[in-house]
């Protein structure tokens, strides 16, 4: 009955002109920068924060959560047709979907993704709504050392699964926290390594650090390459699967869908565990294992439910723990920190129209997707032979305008550029900026409940070991760690490389 | 000297934990570990990133992990763009910095022609006036003077 009422009061909240068009917005964006291969969705969702801090949060939250799950939709359009993965988690696409284009079958390739993201992400919704109100009254149990201890573990998680390595990963992640650390301290009004800029007083903006890092060096990277124009296999042929085709797909939608929900909400891992695993395990256990990766439809089906599963149920350590999964995750719980709420397990009690109101929305997001995806696919395609070009010098100043709109201060633009070639010198020496903002964004609060927990303990350190749910939380990060040096890690590795090969 | 450049990266890693380190040593208060002051975390986390980097020097000369090639047109290109907003919106307003952030960009990519990147800096500065001004209503100056 419970349910019952929170989602039609979901639905009252999702419904309104203004969030069903923002909803739209943000779906449409987020295909558009899944479509195009350079932007990825986190940069997207940097850019438009300055836009969100105009906007009631719910609705704020409403589009950027649609950037973010869109590009899932719209990722898996590059992958089909030229082999050129739009999203990181998009790329076991390309094992199947580009053999089918290639087959004249690209119309039924991206379908069948379509279908499958809409039911792999339904799914997701539904673990979202049964799994978080039951999450979150547990985690009211949770005491200052306990909350320390999972943000070492979300921390640990994020810096894991990183390419070059854990050990760069923890680096980058105390660098996030450190640079968190700037401006006042709120327990002592002591200002910190500002070195006597005013500007620092209230710490680096987070709009700053994600534009810079994530936009700014991404155009770096991408820009001298922009003259490339694509031309992959074009969309021929009819949209529809077979009957025996549909059966097929059934239950590869239902074990990916169940895969990729698991794996959102582990922290660190998201979409591109979930849609790797789930294609992994599906080779394994069906009949028609073999067949996989000359274009066969349930290669397609698996990853694409599998990661935007991965991508509903990404917001439940969010929103229910205020511990972000992924670097997007944390830019959402920035946003929200923004509007002033902080999201943590008391999130759904307090501003129960906002958690449930964006579940809704998911549905709403998804609906739209599947239009998006379906009758306008050609749109898309038509889209993906823009040269590039035209693209980066429009990301460049969207930057400088949405950063330059927040409070019309351009040290707030010459600080982003200097993140930005921070950002473009840590890529080249091989440092993936992404754990360094879940750093940052999470340093604040880790402080605050470190001195907390300590205060609480009359400041004896042990209090984090000898409290069961503090000690349970840092064994799974340490066995987290031990894993990186296992063999499963090299097994992901040389799938990812297999992908990388074939694109 | 090939040898270490792989280095530059954890070592730049040590600087910035050692400056936390030493400016939680000797400009903050560290406090008690019952009532720890505004320099006890920074330290902690300062010292913890110093030890990291000193792991990842050892294992970078193991096995050096070969920096990527710097595109320094793109840089260029980058920087003159933001520079150019920056320079331009108080002297001009934003949508003419608008449009010289977008020929100052696209100059630097090659085979990018001059007509197609003036009608590019237009519609994005058209783009830029609809959306933030007249969209979100933000109080920018448009174009000084008028």
């Amino acid at each position: 009955m419970d349910l019952l009422a929170n989602l039609s009061l979901g639905l009252a909240t999702a419904a309104t002109a203004q969030n069903l068009m923002y909803c739209f917005v943000g779906v449409f964006l987020g295909t558009f920068i899944g479509v195009l291969p350079g932007v990825g969705p986190l940069a997207a969702v940097a850019m438009l924060l300055p836009v969100s801090f105009y906007l009631p949060p719910e609705t704020a939250l409403v589009m950027l959560a649609g950037v973010y799950y869109g590009a899932e939709y719209g990722g898996s359009i590059a992958s089909i047709l030229l082999n050129i993965p739009g999203t990181p988690s998009a790329s076991v696409t390309c094992l199947d979907g580009y053999p089918m284009a290639q087959q004249g079958r690209a119309g039924v390739a991206l379908f069948a993704t379509a279908m499958a993201s809409m039911f792999g992400a339904l799914f997701g919704v539904v673990v979202m709504v049964l799994l978080s109100p039951k999450l979150a009254e547990f985690a009211l149990l949770f005491q200052p050392a306990e909350y320390f201890s999972v943000m070492v573990l979300g921390l640990v998680a994020a810096s894991i699964v990183n390419s070059t390595g854990a050990v760069r990963g923890l680096m980058m992640v105390c660098l996030g926290i450190l640079l968190g650390t700037v401006g006042v301290d709120v327990n002592s009004g002591e200002t910190r390594f500002t070195g006597g800029f005013q500007e620092l007083r209230d710490g680096v903006s987070l709009v700053v650090v994600a534009m810079g890092l994530f936009g700014i060096s991404e155009v770096m990277v991408s820009l001298r390459g922009a003259t490339k124009s694509y031309a992959g296999a074009g969309l021929t042929g009819s949209m529809l699967p077979t009957a025996r085709e549909w059966l097929r797909s059934l239950m590869p939608a239902l074990r990916g869908s169940a895969v990729g929900s698991f794996f959102g909400t582990l922290p660190g891992t998201g979409q591109t565990v979930a849609s790797f695993v789930g294609y992994a395990l599906e080779k394994r256990v069906n009949k028609r294992g073999a067949s996989f990766g000359t274009g066969a439809i349930e290669g397609v089906v698996v990853p694409e439910s599998a990661n935007n599963a991965a991508a509903q149920t990404a917001f439940i350590p969010t929103l229910t723990l205020g511990i972000p999964g992924s670097t997007t995750m944390a830019l959402m719980l920035g946003a929200l920190m923004i509007h002033g709420i902080t999201p943590g397990p008391r999130l759904i009690s307090e501003h129960p129209e906002l958690f449930w109101g964006l579940v809704v929305s998911f549905v709403f997001g998804n609906i739209f997707l599947l239009i998006l995806n379906i009758p306008l696919i050609g749109l898309w395609v038509r889209i993906l032979r823009v040269p590039h070009h035209y693209l980066y010098p429009t990301v460049i100043v969207l930057i400088c305008v949405g950063v330059f709109s927040i409070s019309n201060s351009l040290t707030d633009v010459w600080m982003t550029l200097l993140f930005g070639l921070i950002g473009y010198v840590l890529r080249l020496f091989r440092f993936e900026p992404a754990p360094m903002l879940i750093g940052f964004v999470l340093g604040p609060m880790m402080e605050e409940f470190f001195r907390r927990a300590m205060l609480l303990s009359r400041g004896d350190p042990s209090v984090f070991l000898t409290r069961p749910g503090s000690a349970l939380l840092l064994g799974v990060a340490v066995l987290l760690l031990a894993a990186t040096v296992l063999p499963w890690r090299s097994w992901l590795a040389s799938g990812r490389l297999a992908v990388r090969r074939r694109a | 000297m090939r040898r270490l450049i792989p280095q530059i990266g954890p070592v730049l890693m040590l600087a910035a934990g050692l400056f936390f380190v030493l400016g939680a040593l000797t400009a903050l208060d560290l406090g008690s570990f019952r009532r720890m002051g505004p320099g006890a975390f920074p330290l902690l986390v300062g010292g913890l990133l110093c030890l990291l980097a000193l792991i990842g020097l050892v294992q970078n000369l193991r096995q050096p992990l070969a920096p990527g090639r710097p595109d320094p047109m793109a840089v260029l290109g980058v920087v003159g763009g933001v520079a150019a907003f920056a320079f331009f919106t108080p002297l001009a307003g934003v949508l003419p910095a608008t449009a010289m952030a977008v020929l100052a960009t696209g100059a630097v990519i090659p085979g990018f022609r001059w007509r197609y990147r003036i009608l590019l800096a237009l519609g994005v500065a058209l783009a830029v006036w609809l959306i933030f001004v007249l969209g979100l209503g933000i109080p920018f100056i448009a174009i000084r003077g008028l």
